[in-house]
Formats: structure tokens, C-alpha cells, sequence
């Protein structure tokens, strides 16, 4: 039962959650003043709202835990009086599912920097699929609607992606991501070299 | 100033969190296929009616709360507004290009996210997040496990804070001074955000196995110390949002408000 998700990995990972809806829910006047100009300087900082999916999994490395993580961040995000309320969560399932169809289409085993702003994208793709029904973006004029397209994947490649990537690399040093890792083959082998 | 976030518990206070939760969502997808303007305005005012008086906290609060509103409102509207697609031109300068037909949708969205903002809130202001997991435990069926992580996750979080204060304060003591720009930004990421996000993961780990020892991961049969149902006050509030619902889709009919019923552009 390696793969199934234990109550240690869903704690950790709600907490990771938790924290990044702190920064959504400051994030969000944030992108509000920025986008006040029309022209989506503000999707630039979107990809911060999937990021919570990419560091969770990028830690515990596990099916489900983007998905998890991103609905966990958005409901937060809601109880902390989010100011987009219940359509909050809606966008993080989809958000959320772009990331997790990345991970598994890599059979949740790579966990490189491309795979990671893959995930980005996908999860950028997921929101520019609801923002299709709930913002009619496809009625914005062409040039327009490119821009917000390119805007928010760029920015999701920078934050969900790289910026996340070299977070979680950076607490890897720390030690703490061994605590919550399923155990590799490579530990194994670790533990027969040691014997030997 | 000294604010005061005292309130009466009102009767949206007694209805099932996670019902309630539920008839949120479903009155967004309901919202997705809903392109008549006249329809949002008088849903609005319905739900600044509902904000205002039916959640117990004082005016002066609810204002407070309410006034990021304004930005949202003009932030989901304007670039629909000046950069929308449509065929009678208001105005034209460089790339902006206002028609009637992306005034009117721009305003659209605007009203469309002001009525879930104003949903959310009122539906926050009237749920204790605990109640909430409770109902779906026990209404809906969520494990267990989830629902215990999530609220233990809430209670760390006040900790975490108080780490960041003594991190602070440590860091001050020490004399650490911060570069400008881009290094500084970098600086702050690594003597912040890694020590914090790594000792709450650890304290999350030892406390998820303290949990597990507890057998709060068990899926079996379990009793819970707050008991939950489906009752009186969500039949009533159900039958509100029906007749909320219904009474705007008649006063459609005859007000209108903004001369046109459908906002899509027809393609």
C-alpha cells in the first residue's frame, strides 16, 4: 500500500495548503490593483494561485496530493472570506486536476523542473477553461485574449513551475522533505549497501 | 481604532453547513447559464439584502468587509469593457474599443462576481469552519481523515504565526540587514519561508502521528461530538433561494434596467 494516501500526508499536505491560502487570500488585492488597468499585467501573478498544488506534490510526491492540495488551498481560501467566494473552489478543482493529469501522465515518478511547468500550464489551461463560462473570455478581442492567454501560462511557467521547483529544492536541504517521502528503491538499495 | 466583531447568531447560523454549501454551488453552476443583466441586478440587490441583514454582524462591519467589492466589481468588468468584442461602437481611442455589447457584458461579470462575493461572505460569516466539517462527515460522507487534518491544519496556524514574529525578532537582535531589489527579495524567501514552511511541516508530521495513534485515520463506524442534521431552518432556506430565484426570474419580465437580455456576443 504504497501509494495510498496516509493521514500524515494529507496533514502535511493541508497544511502546505493552508499556508499558501494565507497568500492567496493576500494575494488577492494584490492582483485586484494590478488588474485594474485592463491590459493582464495581473495574469502575470496568477500562477501563484496553483502553486500550492506543485509544492505539495513536489514534497510528498504522492497521487492526489496536487489535487488535494489545490481544493484544500482554495477552501481556505473561501473560509478566510476569499473575496471570490464558492467560485473559488470550482476553479481549484480544475487547477487543481491540471496539475495531478501532468503528474500522472509521468506516473507521478518524475518530478523534474520541465514535468513541474508542465504542471503549470496544465493547471492554467484548467482555469482558462472555466474563465471560458464565468469571465466569456472568448468574446474578448483577439489580440486581448491572446495576451491574457500568453500572460497567465508565462506567469504559471515562473511561479508554478520554476519559482515552486527551487522552493521545494531549497527545503530539501533543510532535510524535512525525508520525513514525509514514501521510502524510493533507492533507500532500499541504500539500507543492502550498508548491510553488505 | 478599536473594532468590535461581536454578533448575534441568526437563523442562517442554525441551517446545515455543508447543505448550505452545497445549494452555494449549485447556484453557481446555476449562474454560469444565466446571460440576462436585468437578471443579476435584481439578484443583487436581493443578495445585498440578504449581506446586510441576515448575518447578525453589525452594519458597520458588514461595510467593512464589503469594500473590496468595488474593486472586484470594476477589476471583472473592465477589460471586457474596453477590449470586448462588439458591433456598436461608443468609443474608440488606440487598442481600447467600448461597444454597447462589452459594456454591457463587462458590467455583467462585474455583477456576476460582487453577488458570489457577497454569497461567500454571508455564507463565511454564518458557518463555524469546524460545523462545517462535522455536517460533511456526517451529511456527505468526507473520511474522517480529511476533515480532522483539515482543522488541525487550522489550528496551526496561529502558531505559525507567532514563528514568524519570534523569527523576527531574531533576526533583528542578530542585526540582519536586507539587500535591495530582486537578492533582497531572495534573502527574505530563504530566512522566512524555509525555516517556516519546514518547521510546520515537521510539526505536522508529529502531530499527524499522534493522530494516527489516536485512530483518527480510521474510515469505520465513529461517533462524533458534535451531531449534525438536516433540519427545519435548511427547508427554509432552501425555499428561500427557490423563491429568491423565482421572484427575480419574474420581475425580469418586467424591469429592465439595462436594454439588453442577452450579453454573449451571438456567434
Amino acid at each position: 500500500m504504497k501509494n495510498k494516501l496516509t493521514l500524515t500526508d494529507i496533514l502535511v499536505t493541508i497544511i502546505i495548503a493552508l499556508i499558501f491560502s494565507v497568500i492567496y487570500k493576500l494575494w488577492g488585492p494584490l492582483y485586484s490593483t494590478v488588474a485594474v488597468f485592463g491590459l493582464h499585467i495581473d495574469q502575470l501573478i496568477y500562477g501563484m494561485w496553483f502553486m500550492a498544488a506543485t509544492v505539495a506534490f513536489l514534497i510528498i510526491r504522492k497521487p492526489g496530493i496536487a489535487l488535494l492540495a489545490e481544493l484544500a488551498a482554495a477552501q481556505g481560501e473561501f473560509m478566510f472570506g476569499g473575496q471570490w467566494g464558492v467560485t473559488l473552489l470550482v476553479y481549484g478543482f480544475f487547477q487543481g486536476l491540471g496539475c495531478e493529469i501532468i503528474f500522472a501522465l509521468f506516473r507521478y515518478k518524475n518530478y523534474r523542473l520541465f514535468v513541474t511547468c508542465l504542471a503549470g500550464i496544465a493547471a492554467g489551461i484548467g482555469s482558462l477553461f472555466i474563465d471560458a463560462f464565468y469571465s466569456y473570455i472568448p468574446d474578448l478581442a483577439l489580440w486581448n485574449l491572446t495576451l491574457l492567454i500568453v500572460a497567465r501560462l508565462v506567469g504559471a511557467i515562473l511561479i508554478t513551475g520554476v519559482f515552486a521547483y527551487y522552493l521545494v529544492e531549497a527545503l530539501e536541504k533543510t532535510g524535512v522533505t525525508k520525513l514525509v517521502r514514501p521510502v524510493s528503491s533507492q533507500d532500499y538499495q541504500a539500507l543492502e549497501d550498508e548491510a553488505k | 481604532m478599536q473594532l468590535d466583531f461581536s454578533f448575534q447568531q441568526t437563523w442562517l447560523h442554525k441551517t446545515n453547513p455543508a447543505f448550505k454549501f452545497l445549494l452555494m454551488l449549485i447556484l453557481f453552476i446555476g449562474m454560469l447559464f444565466i446571460h440576462n443583466p436585468n437578471f443579476l441586478i435584481i439578484f443583487m440587490v436581493g443578495a445585498w439584502i440578504m449581506y446586510l441583514g441576515y448575518t447578525g454582524h453589525s452594519f458597520f462591519n458588514l461595510l467593512l468587509f464589503a469594500s473590496p467589492f468595488l474593486l472586484i466589481f470594476i477589476t471583472s468588468s473592465i477589460s471586457m469593457i474596453l477590449f470586448g468584442e462588439g458591433q456598436t461602437t461608443w468609443f474608440q481611442f488606440g487598442l481600447i474599443h467600448v461597444t454597447e455589447e462589452s459594456f454591457y457584458r463587462g458590467l455583467h461579470l462585474g455583477m456576476r462576481s460582487m453577488i458570489f462575493g457577497l454569497l461567500g461572505l454571508l455564507f463565511a460569516l454564518t458557518t463555524r469552519p469546524v460545523l462545517l466539517f462535522y455536517s460533511l462527515m456526517q451529511q456527505f460522507k468526507l473520511k474522517p481523515k480529511f476533515a480532522y487534518s483539515f482543522m488541525a491544519a487550522v489550528r496551526i496556524l496561529p502558531i505559525m504565526l507567532e514563528e514568524f514574529q519570534s523569527l523576527r525578532h531574531a533576526l533583528k537582535v542578530r542585526g540582519v540587514t536586507y539587500q535591495k531589489g530582486v537578492k533582497g527579495f531572495y534573502q527574505k524567501l530563504q530566512q522566512y519561508v524555509i525555516p517556516l514552511l519546514a518547521q510546520s511541516i515537521r510539526r505536522a508530521h508529529r502531530i499527524a502521528v499522534a493522530m494516527e495513534a489516536k485512530k483518527f485515520s480510521g474510515d469505520q463506524q465513529r461517533t462524533y461530538y458534535y451531531k449534525l442534521q438536516i433540519g427545519k431552518y435548511d427547508l427554509y432556506f432552501t425555499l428561500l433561494l427557490i423563491s429568491w430565484v423565482s421572484i427575480t426570474f419574474y420581475l425580469t419580465n418586467f424591469i429592465s434596467i439595462i436594454p439588453i437580455d442577452h450579453v454573449r456576443s451571438t456567434n
